[in-house]
């Protein structure tokens, strides 16, 4: 409820509160109101940290794992970089100042192994600049930039494949983290934010529709065979027991182990 | 490279140069920035990636975005017609409206969710008012 002060606040601003929307809307298939845009924006794995810390103060040290880029084939590099950078942000949790800088250069040299060097050399150098001022904020910020970054210069290339497959690989270890913390510290709080059902099925789409190729990777066939046994496990919110937290805990760890593994 | 590619390539660089669409939608999308400018001194997180497009007047588009229960946000949208009233509101997948407070003002409009369950929400943008057949809008979002 607004307070009449904060209303005229609001209107003296110039602002206006307009037309109050429909409190309900038909979101059935082929009944929703307006034409669906099929681009998602992939939240940030620290997006979903910042929702766990409310929940208590995990002890992200133990989640974070050192990196060690393979740079096998070109999907498990674009799978690679995405991991990576998820593990910057549990590095940002763990106030990890030298990983994070480790991170930085790794987010280089896989980003050299895919022709988008140039999109992310300054991104880099912030992110290192900003770990050494401890500035945490920044730091994160640089990450999604240079995410983003990333992901731009690869569509200009041509090759939104492999900006997918970034997404997914930062997707993938960012959920194995969550559940890592959930699963040693049970909660329906902490559990429900693994209910992701919209993601899942877009990550599943882009699967499909990448070319017999990369589809024909061992490590993306590998993906998407695994990917659809999470969806029923977090159909509903709020009602994901801890054995489904630890199952896809099971799936994601071994997935990641392949992302980050050179002989798949 | 051959010739014929070459002139392919040089004519695609010359239409990605010239294509006005582009260059109002990171237009509308600076004025999605400005909009949420206020907020990050209020510890909110603006992401880079964004959403954008065009609509006719009375059209909507939707976006499905995954939110996490625990956290709060702010959507912003921007255009670049002045003239232009444009609108966000945030449903949850039941339907409902979710948001907790909405505004519009010229240029902009913004709705603020803190999210009561994690999943997929609806994003429902709409071009109200325009003199413009086209209105060319973006959409922002920060978190904290």
């Amino acid at each position: 409820m607004r307070s009449p002060a904060i209303l005229s606040l609001l209107l003296s601003a110039g602002v206006c509160l307009g037309d109050q929307p429909p409190r309900h809307i038909d979101i059935g298939e082929g009944r929703l109101p307006a034409t669906l845009i099929e681009d998602v924006v992939v939240p940030l794995p620290g997006e979903v940290f910042t929702a766990l810390d409310k929940l208590g103060s995990p002890n992200w040290h133990d989640v974070l794992r050192p990196t060690a880029p393979q740079m096998e084939r070109r999907p498990q590099i674009a799978l690679e970089l995405g991991a990576v950078i998820a593990e910057g942000f549990i590095a940002v949790e763990a106030k990890d100042a030298e990983q994070v800088k480790k991170i930085g250069r790794d987010v280089l040299t896989l980003a050299n192994a895919l022709n988008v060097r140039k999109a992310v050399i300054e991104r880099t150098k912030s992110i290192t600049d900003a770990a050494d001022q401890k500035d945490w904020a920044k730091v994160r910020d640089e990450l999604d930039k240079a995410s983003h970054d990333v992901s731009q210069a690869m569509s200009e290339m041509q090759s939104q494949t492999l900006s997918q497959l970034v997404s997914l690989g930062g997707w993938l270890r960012g959920t194995e983290a969550l559940t890592t913390v959930v699963g040693r510290n049970y909660s329906r709080d902490g559990a429900e934010l693994l209910h992701q059902p919209g993601l899942l099925d877009y990550f599943q789409k882009r699967l499909g529709a990448m070319d017999r190729h990369t589809r024909g990777d061992e490590l993306v066939a590998m993906i998407q065979k695994r990917l659809p046994e999470i969806r029923p496990l977090i159909e509903k919110p709020g009602e994901i027991p801890a054995a489904a937290v630890d199952q896809i805990h099971s799936i994601t760890a071994e997935l990641v182990k392949a992302v980050n593994s050179r002989e798949m | 490279m051959n010739a014929a590619t070459r002139f392919a390539a040089v004519c695609l660089c010359i239409a990605f140069l010239a294509n006005p669409a582009l260059a109002t939608v990171d237009d509308a999308f600076s004025f999605a920035l400005q909009a949420a400018e206020p907020y990050v001194k209020e510890g909110f997180t603006i992401r880079e990636d964004y959403w954008g497009g065009d609509l006719a007047v009375k059209t909507q588009k939707a976006v499905i975005h995954q939110l996490f229960k625990g956290n709060e946000y702010w959507f912003w949208m921007g255009t670049d017609v002045e003239k232009a009233t444009i609108s966000v509101h945030v449903y949850d997948s039941d339907g409902n409206l979710a948001e907790n407070d909405h505004w519009q003002k010229p240029h902009f409009a913004a709705a603020h969710v803190k999210p009561k369950t994690t999943g997929s929400y609806y994003l429902i943008v709409e071009v109200e008012k325009s003199d413009q057949v086209r209105t060319h809008w973006a959409l922002a979002y920060g978190f904290r």
